[in-house]
């Protein structure tokens, strides 16, 4: 018998059982062109993936990472391609609506909600302000904390993404009043949301408002620590 | 990040290897990632965990792969009728010029059909099993060995007389 090419390279390439594997050493001892016929089929496969192995070592485009680490933020303007139409509303109207919505009675100052309403505009409340309190961008859960960063005033400012609500938040006398917000994916895909657009264009808005470098981990912790002053 | 994203980065450096050797240089390469991230991400749902999830990741690059370049393909066709042919001489020249820059194995992964570069690039660049590739391409291993070696045939011949 003398086996076809597709029975070489598969012997070449160690996709074969070992009945089959005899079979073929038997007919190269019968006629060794067949050796040089599997040798091609290893050199070609040396020569495509050396040719391609370069690719691995290569940096990752931030364009790309970013894309899955938003918590890496590279505020590299090609993070940000063509923002959808957003729901930024003036005046900071999806969360002024959020307040209505849940604080229906006085029960929202005290409530889960996560904005309340004070003298000096809104501000995070109950789980949310506790998070931008303590949460660090690295950690995982049902809020995300994508960035944070010192805006033109000087004040610490950080991207959240939560169930209900994104946003940038910014720490004032007040607490954390909330600069940008934005309602998010509908309940029931929330577990799951990533919406890297949404993200990107959050991301932007942080680009209007940041002085100098995002935090890295480090920065966030001593900004923890001095409380966000 | 969840395990989900720290898996995906880490495959990041791979997907892209596969994009290159599919697609007609690396910045199409790149912009077939971050098309299959999109879906990836959108539909990060279906991934079930504990499976491979390279094997996922190719299927949605290859599906990317193959919409971009249908789509191509009609943008082409209108394009051809439209000028009357004008522009063919154009991309012929801009084709010649991509194929001075790029290297000679990708140029003659570019020469293979759609259906031997896929599996060429699964199985000799990217090191999967037969089985493997065959069940992100969805073929069966009979149709996936004969891709294969006409693949690495056609490949022999324009390595060979480059040399």
């Amino acid at each position: 018998m003398t086996p076809d090419d597709e029975m070489l390279m598969a012997y070449a390439d160690g996709e074969i059982d070992v009945l089959a594997a005899k079979r073929i050493e038997r007919a190269i001892a019968a006629d060794p062109s067949l050796a040089d016929k599997i040798a091609a089929h290893r050199a070609l496969r040396v020569q495509l993936s050396a040719a391609f192995a370069p690719v691995l070592d290569e940096p990752v485009p931030p364009r790309l990472s970013a894309m899955i680490s938003t918590n890496v933020v590279t505020f590299a303007p090609t993070a940000v391609r063509t923002p959808p139409p957003r729901r930024w509303l003036s005046g900071l109207a999806v969360a002024a609506s959020l307040v209505a919505g849940l604080g229906l009675g006085a029960q929202w100052q005290t409530s889960t909600s996560p904005v309340s309403a004070t003298a000096s505009g809104l501000v995070a409340s109950g789980n949310l302000a506790r998070q931008l309190d303590t949460q660090l961008a690295s950690t995982a859960g049902g809020t995300r904390m994508l960035a944070s960063f010192r805006d033109n005033g000087g004040r610490y400012c950080r991207v959240f993404a939560a169930q209900s609500l994104d946003g940038i938040a910014c720490k004032g006398s007040q607490g954390w009043q909330l600069r940008q917000t934005n309602s998010s994916a509908t309940p029931q895909d929330a577990t799951y949301r990533q919406a890297a657009s949404d993200d990107a264009a959050l991301m932007a808005a942080a680009q209007e408002m940041i002085k100098g470098e995002p935090l890295d981990e480090a920065g966030e912790k001593r900004a923890r620590a001095a409380g966000w002053r | 990040m969840s395990s989900f994203e720290t898996e995906l980065l880490a495959l990041l450096p791979r997907l892209r290897r596969f994009a290159q050797s599919l697609s007609r240089n690396a910045a199409d390469a790149d912009d077939l990632c971050q098309v299959a991230l999109e879906k990836a991400l959108n539909a990060r749902a279906s991934w079930v965990p504990g499976t491979r999830m390279d094997s996922w990741m190719y299927r949605i690059i290859r599906n990317s792969w193959i919409d971009i370049a249908r789509a191509r393909v009609r943008a082409a066709e209108t394009f051809v009728a439209e000028e009357a042919g004008a522009a063919v001489t154009g991309d012929d020249a801009a084709t010649v010029e991509a194929g001075v820059v790029r290297s000679e194995i990708a140029g003659a992964m570019n020469t293979l059909p759609v259906e031997q570069r896929e599996a060429v690039a699964l199985v000799l660049i990217e090191g999967m099993a037969y089985k493997d590739a065959a069940a992100v391409l969805d073929i069966p291993m009979g149709t996936l060995t004969s891709r294969l070696v006409r693949g690495r045939q056609a490949l022999m011949t324009v390595l060979g007389e480059a040399a």
